[in-house]
């Protein structure tokens, strides 16, 4: 009987192992095809007039330039708004707000905000800033991704100034320093490379994004720097061409997707590196 | 030299103390306008969409009548869309997220557990176009290929199974819109089951090991019921991820207003909706339309994130 | 050992009744303080000799921290914690509302436990309070830095990589340093609350060392868990206990022939 028992516990168990050894395989394959796919058609897809053309008529020769200065403009624009708006807030929720009631509502509305859809963020700012003065803008997509970057900012920030030593707070304090002087030359410089990563980790969220900038920056086929008027952006000139019906856009759709994978995935592992460096585990 | 040489006594102020306040207001400011933000969202999608929901009441519920020609509008279709594809998105890839997760903490050997780790958190991280891509260029057509034909040439005319896989065989349906989904959350929920796995105490576990349990008793007795709280709060955010999902779901989801009537037909999300006609709006009543649509997402996704931070308590930085 | 009296509260006033009031720089009076509700200073009346060291001892949670951190407020960090009744400098009432702390603590510095090196190079950590206050020159400043590098006995370690970040340097070294970056600012008051508690013994002796230097120039108040630390450094002890001074006296006096039986025992070695 009691054999028989250890028996059927090990079968479980031996089941409940190779079940899990089974799905990670099965995962890991999906994802490295998934991968393999994006890496042979994006390089398929990329030639001499990707980074040097701009957007293609149908059936003409073109690139990707216009799209890739269009996403750095906006993501640099969005980069900037988002770091001082959130690293002032995260401060805040850290060193100010604490535990007040509301900083805890403060804090709850940045975690929805944190995972809110981001169609949701470009509908907001289309009505915000689009509708009202007629006209998409490359300063309505900046703004509409800087809205998606400030929660990760404003997360990161507090995080890793809460992990600051209480006995480095004080010792700045000890010495009469001015709170405000104490958070910005002590606290932000001792916790740099984890607002630093914070804010790594959040552009490689806005570079990849596409649906906050379909109805505030749309698109457009020329090289622009006028950032009042409509301008191309690499994910929604892959949303465009990918489901167009010629095959010179697809195949241009698949270079654009491998570029922006490669610039995200770069960035997260640059911020990973930093981490790390700082914290050795 | 004495001490009353030495130490100043008639001190100033320290340089800048004036500007303490200031900057005090300054970050209060920036904290208030993630409130502003989200508070404006909330006013503007539902002053946006009230036309809508107020000319069309319960019927924009109920209705699956999405007619823009007679600039009548039913959004049934796009929200059951959302909700069905996200749950079975969130059916496909939980056990297998959970068996990931469970083999980093429990089987992985060592020289492997780092690289995994970070390739699923990587994985995480990739943009959800992609996935969009791929389903559309390489999935779907495999699916229709390989699942679709098959099934549906070997289903008997009026059984079970020609119900559920009536359609057009092109691959852009409901069941390949929830894999896709599922494969894009897989990274995500993986990577937090693993961290949560994490914060089960290490003595905790082996006092089980030490017990004579197996690692199955370990994770359904030990494992699982000091994270269930953090592991449902988990989940329900993976489900927040797939439910606001646009591009990976708007490529391969076929684009219908009207029900699914079986897995291989086409339908709609809120998202993808909105994604592919809000620039083609031309009445105020379909943009409004649309802009309700938002909302109703938004009422959505708000209550499944609450309940997951809840769950999660606000320590949980995902 | 002969311990006779036990009448605690009355021991240590005989002795403070004899210090000249104008020599003395700091005192308590009555003081309280609260944690939340939690009260863990009861009426503690302790004079400082102006400049002398005065040590605290007594066992873990006797509040002998609590009161060193009443002495500069900076306690004020953190909501719910207050103090009550009197702590005058120089015959001003610090707990005054109207008592600017920045500038108080510009007066009375503070080295903590573990050391607390800016992110900035060596000469930054030691300009960074002097900067606050005064506007010197580069010279003025250089002079500054070396002078406090000098009366912390760091200067010859460190004289060649000023420009290297504080944190490079070793525990003692960085704990020096912060001597240096307290004393910068030219207080009147240093409050040391344990801090050789994190360093290996030579690096101990060596600040041990520093302190008895500087004390020709401030008014010191140490909080230690070692007593042959007290006795090797300072001139007047007050031993806590449960959040009361239960004596107080010149050092030698205190472990040589302590009054209090709860002294004779702690000191004793009989607990704590």
């Amino acid at each position: 009987m009691a054999s028989f028992r250890r028996a059927r516990r090990s079968v479980a168990s031996g089941a409940f192992t190779g079940f899990c050894w089974v799905v990670t395989g099965v995962a890991l394959a999906a994802l490295a095809l998934i991968l393999w796919s994006l890496l042979v058609k994006g390089i398929g897809g990329i030639d001499q007039n990707t980074f040097t053309m701009d957007t293609p008529a149908a059936g003409s020769v073109g690139g990707l330039r216009n799209a890739i200065v269009g996403s750095v403009i906006m993501c640099a624009m969005a980069m900037v708004i988002a770091v001082v708006v959130g690293v002032l807030a995260g401060t805040w929720l850290a060193e100010y707000g604490r535990n007040s009631v509301y900083a805890n509502l403060v804090r709850f509305l940045n975690d929805i905000l944190l995972s809110a859809p981001s169609v949701l963020i470009g509908l907001f700012v289309y009505e915000f800033m689009v509708a009202p003065f007629h006209g998409f803008s490359a300063i309505a997509g900046a703004f509409a991704l800087a809205l998606i970057a400030v929660p990760i900012i404003t997360r990161t920030t507090e995080d890793v100034l809460k992990l600051q030593p209480t006995a480095l707070r004080e010792a700045g304090m000890a010495l009469g320093t001015p709170h405000w002087s104490a958070i910005r030359q002590i606290l932000w410089k001792s916790a740099g490379s984890g607002i630093l990563t914070g804010g790594l980790l959040a552009f490689a969220r806005i570079s990849g994004e596409t649906a906050p900038l379909l109805f505030t920056s749309l698109n457009e086929q020329f090289l622009n720097f006028n950032l009042t008027k409509e301008m191309a952006s690499l994910p929604v000139v892959i949303f465009n061409d990918a489901l167009s019906a010629y095959d010179d856009l697809v195949r241009l759709a698949w270079a654009g997707a491998l570029i922006i994978a490669v610039a995200v995935l770069g960035t997260n592992v640059l911020a990973r590196i930093i981490t790390r460096e700082r914290h050795p585990s | 030299m004495s001490v009353t040489d030495l130490a100043i006594t008639d001190r100033p102020r320290p340089k800048g103390a004036a500007f303490d306040p200031v900057f005090k207001w300054v970050c209060a400011a920036a904290a208030t306008t993630l409130l502003a933000a989200l508070t404006g969202i909330v006013v503007l999608l539902a002053i946006g969409g009230w036309p809508a929901l107020s000319k069309f009441g319960l019927s924009f519920f109920t209705s699956t009548d999405w007619n823009p020609v007679t600039d009548v509008f039913g959004g049934e279709g796009p929200i059951v869309g959302t909700l069905v594809t996200s749950f079975m998105a969130l059916l496909f890839s939980l056990p297998i997220a959970f068996g990931v997760a469970v083999f980093l903490v429990e089987f992985c050997p060592r020289i492997l557990r780092r690289p995994i780790g970070v390739a699923v958190e990587l994985l995480a991280g990739v943009p959800s176009i992609v996935y969009g891509m791929w389903g559309l260029f390489v999935f779907a057509p495999f699916f229709a290929t390989y699942v679709e034909v098959p099934a549906m040439s070997a289903a008997q005319p009026g059984s079970l199974l020609e119900m559920l896989t009536q359609g057009v065989p092109n691959g852009a349906n409901i069941l390949t819109a929830s894999i896709v989904l599922a494969i894009m959350i897989l990274p995500y929920m993986a990577a937090v089951l693993r961290e949560l796995f994490l914060t089960v105490p290490v003595q905790l576990r082996e006092s089980g090991y030490g017990m004579g349990s197996t690692t199955l008793e370990v994770v359904t007795s030990i494992t699982l019921p000091y994270v269930r709280r953090s592991a449902v709060g988990a989940v329900m955010l993976g489900l927040g991820r797939a439910l606001g999902e646009t591009m990976a779901v708007t490529f391969i989801i076929g684009n219908s207003h009207t029900l699914p009537k079986s897995f291989f037909d086409s339908g709609s999300t809120i998202a993808s909706t909105i994604a592919n006609e809000f620039n083609e709006a031309t009445t105020p009543m379909y943009t409004s339309a649309l802009i309700a649509l938002g909302f109703v997402l938004f009422l959505i996704s708000f209550v499944v994130l609450a309940i997951a931070r809840a769950l999660l308590g606000s320590e949980k930085a995902v | 050992m002969n311990a006779v009296n036990t009448d605690d509260a009355e021991v240590y006033e005989q002795y403070t009744a004899q210090i000249a009031p104008d020599t003395i720089k700091l005192q308590t009076r009555n003081l309280d303080f609260f944690y939340g509700k939690n009260q863990a200073l009861h009426s503690v009346t302790l004079p400082v000799i102006n400049k002398g060291v005065t040590a605290l001892i007594g066992p873990s949670g006797c509040g002998k921290s609590t009161l060193l951190r009443a002495m500069n407020r900076i306690y004020g960090l953190y909501p719910g914690q207050r103090a009550a009744g009197e702590i005058m400098l120089d015959g001003q009432n610090i707990l005054d509302k109207k008592v600017d702390v920045a500038t108080l603590r510009s007066r009375v510095g503070m080295v903590f436990q573990k050391p607390t090196p800016f992110p900035m190079s060596i000469h930054d950590n030691v300009a960074f309070g002097v900067r606050l206050y005064e506007g010197l020159n580069r010279a003025e400043m250089e002079q500054r830095v070396e002078e406090s590098l000098r009366k912390a006995a760091l200067w010859d370690e460190v004289k060649d990589k000023l420009r290297h970040s504080g944190l490079s340097l070793s525990g003692g070294q960085q704990q020096r340093l912060c001597v240096a970056r307290g004393i910068a600012v030219r207080p009147e008051v240093l409050l040391l609350d344990e801090p050789a508690s994190a360093l290996d013994p030579v690096s101990t002796a060596k600040l041990e060392e520093t302190i008895v230097e500087l004390k020709k120039d401030y008014t010191i108040v140490i909080v230690t868990h070692n007593l042959q630390q007290a006795t090797r450094v300072s001139d007047n002890t007050g031993f806590m206990f449960l959040g009361r001074l239960i004596e107080f006296a010149p050092t030698a006096e205190l472990f040589s022939a302590p009054k209090a039986k709860r002294t004779a025992d702690y000191i004793g070695g009989r607990f704590g």
